[in-house]
């Protein structure tokens, strides 16, 4: 389609229009990122007053901290486990709600009302179910006669984060499979039909058609669910507060808590720098996805 | 889905416009109020204070006050953020002070109340309130801590005299174990509620003390406090405690369940009986004593003070001299001591009334042989929550837990130096 040859009109005038959303941008987000980079180079007191420069000394600091390797092992393990999960789930789960049954709908609301409540609530609610001496999950399993004894899963650093993997699962996969499901919807029918003319079956139909075919949705998903997931700070604090000790901790809540209980707002903010460029490196992958999409597309 | 779309524009052009016609108020002239963030000792503190505020506007026009009634596990957190965020509040009351007052947040005691009341203060505390030698706050009350036991439980399981020493109390906690399986012997809280506490205590009973102010040091990574962890962690490994420690908070957790008769023995202070009688362990046929302490050592107390507070940023020191001072007629502080909740008096006049009450009078008396927390010390606060932090999870290993806390809070200790 050839579009109507249009004036260029000089950029100024566009400003106005622009206003809005660049005073939001500066104010939100350009200048509190750069205020974190600052902070980071800053000697602040443990009244999280400024002192003055720093130079290196945060960052330091931060290597020198002996809970940090942990922590960065367990970002890892929290990252990849968890996204990858939620895709690997959340594959069949679109498919399961692109088919055509009974119950359709129903399946379909289902699926995003995790995403309606908000992560507090979700997280708060888990808590509660798990609870050792008031929690649902307890007397279910004593009824069951599986556990003669109150367990708790939360307050027990072996297993209050593998609990926390699953919560952040749970939450992460309406998003997910919705964005699948939109990804399969685009798919036109006649691919379809002409796979099957050609006898590829069920199985040998969904990884040489559908799969190729959705990779551009699968690799949005993945991206933005990464930045979520590295984010992901509610989950965890609700449920733990990165307890016990900083056993069940990400950077995300190990930096707050450097912040606010060791009273290190100058290491917590390199560590957010550490965290920012992360996301940053994410942000960039996905502005390359889109980019790829848009030329896939013309 | 068009009309849906242009509703949440109007909202948020609606919201957008209201944050600045917020921001672009005029501030009201004359007047001065005053920011205050105080500890919510119990729910009571709320009404308290806003008797308190009213009487106080009313008999000096022209200063308003505006109270903040914080939980405990928020409030430090609240007020650093205030702090930082250029928000200061003009008075606060919680537990700690000598970090503020090495920053130079603070006013002097004698800046912030009268002469009389300063002199009212009970010189003990008043030493505690003290940074480099001078006081930069002025304490509210205190507390001492004892351990309490279900005389109930612990007569039934066949135990005859209260546990003295740690032996004593395994024996005991065995023993009840035996009779009531359904109830767990003793409740530790390592919880970020207190944990601080219990390993001040324990470790207290063992010979142990947090700092040396001799050699200006922590001394947290010794034998003495690695023993009273590893009896802690024998009582949990015996399941001779509740399941999950490290979550345990002490009040809606070990004391919750003290309340409810599922525990025997529970580490308490001057002020549970007081708790108890609000939280529906009224029933409770309790009695209470030092804490069992390590063969050979002596028994100890932990004795806990908070503190008033003056911040200078918003230089309003006329104001919040007024209103502690006001606080602090006896009137006002007999209601102060009534809404917080069975604690010791920080005032000699208050304090010798306290001493014929027969719950805190016992207390008042023990408290010259209490350990406190080095709360003079500038990096106190940040050792503590090390402290609080690695407790949560020492049971799983006893040395690396002290040797990390030693570490953070050593760093601490440098950095305010």
């Amino acid at each position: 389609m050839v579009a109507a040859p249009v004036k260029k009109e000089p950029f100024y005038k566009a400003l106005p229009w622009l206003s809005g959303t660049l005073i939001l941008i500066i104010g939100f987000v350009l200048w509190p990122t750069l205020e974190l980079f600052l902070m980071s180079f800053r000697a602040v007191d443990i009244s999280g007053l400024i002192e003055g420069w720093a130079g290196l000394e945060n960052y330091r600091a931060l290597i020198a901290n002996i809970d940090l390797p942990p922590v960065l092992r367990r970002t890892v393990i929290w990252l990849v486990v968890v996204v990858g999960m939620t895709l690997a789930l959340s594959l069949p789960l679109a498919q399961l709600m692109n088919a055509k049954f009974k119950g359709q709908k129903v399946l379909r609301y289902s699926i995003i009302i995790p995403w309606a409540a908000s992560l507090v609530i979700t997280a708060t609610s888990f808590k509660w179910i798990l609870d050792p001496y008031y929690g649902m999950m307890n007397l279910i399993l004593k009824d069951l006669g599986i556990i003669n004894e109150d367990v708790d899963l939360l307050g027990n650093p072996s297993t209050s984060f593998i609990v926390l993997l699953v919560v952040a699962i749970f939450v992460s996969l309406p998003f997910t499979s919705y964005v699948l499901l939109a990804g399969l919807q685009s798919i036109p029918g006649e691919v379809l039909e002409a796979a099957k003319v050609d006898g590829a079956g069920a199985w040998k139909g969904y990884w040489t058609i559908i799969f190729p075919l959705l990779r551009p949705a699968f690799l949005v998903a993945a991206v933005i669910n990464a930045v979520y997931v590295f984010n992901s700070f509610p989950v965890i604090w609700v449920m733990t507060k990165g307890g016990p000790g900083y056993e069940t901790d990400t950077s995300t809540t190990f930096a707050y808590k450097v912040a606010f209980g060791d009273q290190d707002i100058g290491q917590s903010a390199s560590l957010a720098v550490g965290n920012f460029l992360v996301i940053f490196i994410f942000i960039m992958f996905f502005l390359k996805l889109s980019k790829w999409r848009e030329s896939d597309q013309t | 889905m068009k009309k849906f779309r242009t509703r949440i524009a109007a909202i948020a052009a609606v919201s957008f416009a209201a944050t600045f016609a917020v921001a672009a108020l005029p501030s009201q002239a004359a007047d001065v109020t005053l920011k205050l963030v105080m500890a919510a000792y119990t729910d009571d503190m709320v009404d308290y204070y806003d008797g308190l505020a009213q009487d106080f506007e009313n008999a000096n026009p022209g200063i308003k006050v505006e109270v903040d009634v914080v939980a405990w596990p928020e409030i430090g957190q609240k007020v650093k953020t205030l702090i930082a965020s250029g928000q200061s509040p003009d008075i606060v009351n919680n537990d700690e002070f000598a970090g503020e007052a090495a920053a130079g947040l603070l006013y002097r005691a004698d800046q912030i109340v009268s002469a009389p009341v300063l002199k009212d203060i009970i010189p003990a505390f008043l030493d505690n309130s003290k940074y480099k030698g001078t006081a930069y706050a002025v304490p509210d009350l205190a507390s001492a801590r004892a351990f309490f036991w279900n005389k109930q439980l612990i007569a039934g399981a066949g135990v005859k005299a209260a546990p003295k020493t740690w032996d004593d109390m395994l024996a005991a906690a065995k023993a009840v174990k035996k009779k009531y399986p359904n109830v767990y012997p003793y409740c530790l809280p390592l919880g970020p509620e207190e944990a601080q506490m219990i390993f001040t205590t324990w470790g207290g009973g063992n010979g142990a003390r947090l700092f040396d102010a001799k050699a200006n040091k922590y001394t947290l990574n010794n034998k003495d406090f690695k023993a009273s962890l590893d009896f802690l962690k024998k009582l949990v490994d015996e399941k001779l405690t509740q399941p999950n420690p490290g979550k345990t908070n002490r009040t809606d957790g070990c004391w919750a369940l003290f309340a409810a008769g599922k525990v025997a023995m529970v580490d308490g202070g001057v002020f549970l009986p007081d708790w108890l009688s609000k939280n529906g362990g009224e029933n409770i046929d309790w009695a209470a004593g030092a804490f069992p302490h390590a063969k050979g050592k002596s028994d100890i107390t932990v004795g806990v003070q908070d503190y008033f507070k003056g911040y200078k940023a918003n230089g309003r020191q006329a104001e919040i001299q007024k209103f502690l001072t006001f606080l602090f007629e006896p009137a006002n502080y007999q209601g102060f001591l009534k809404a917080a909740g069975g604690f010791i008096p920080a005032t000699k006049s208050a304090g010798k009334l306290a001493e014929e009450d027969a719950i805190i009078g016992p207390y008042v008396k023990l408290l010259p042989k209490a350990i406190f927390y080095p709360g003079t010390v500038g990096s106190w606060q940040a050792c503590k929550t090390a402290i609080v932090t690695y407790m949560g999870n020492a049971m799983s290993n006893t040395g690396k837990a002290l040797s990390s806390m030693q570490a953070k809070c050593d760093a601490a200790h440098k950095k305010t130096k």
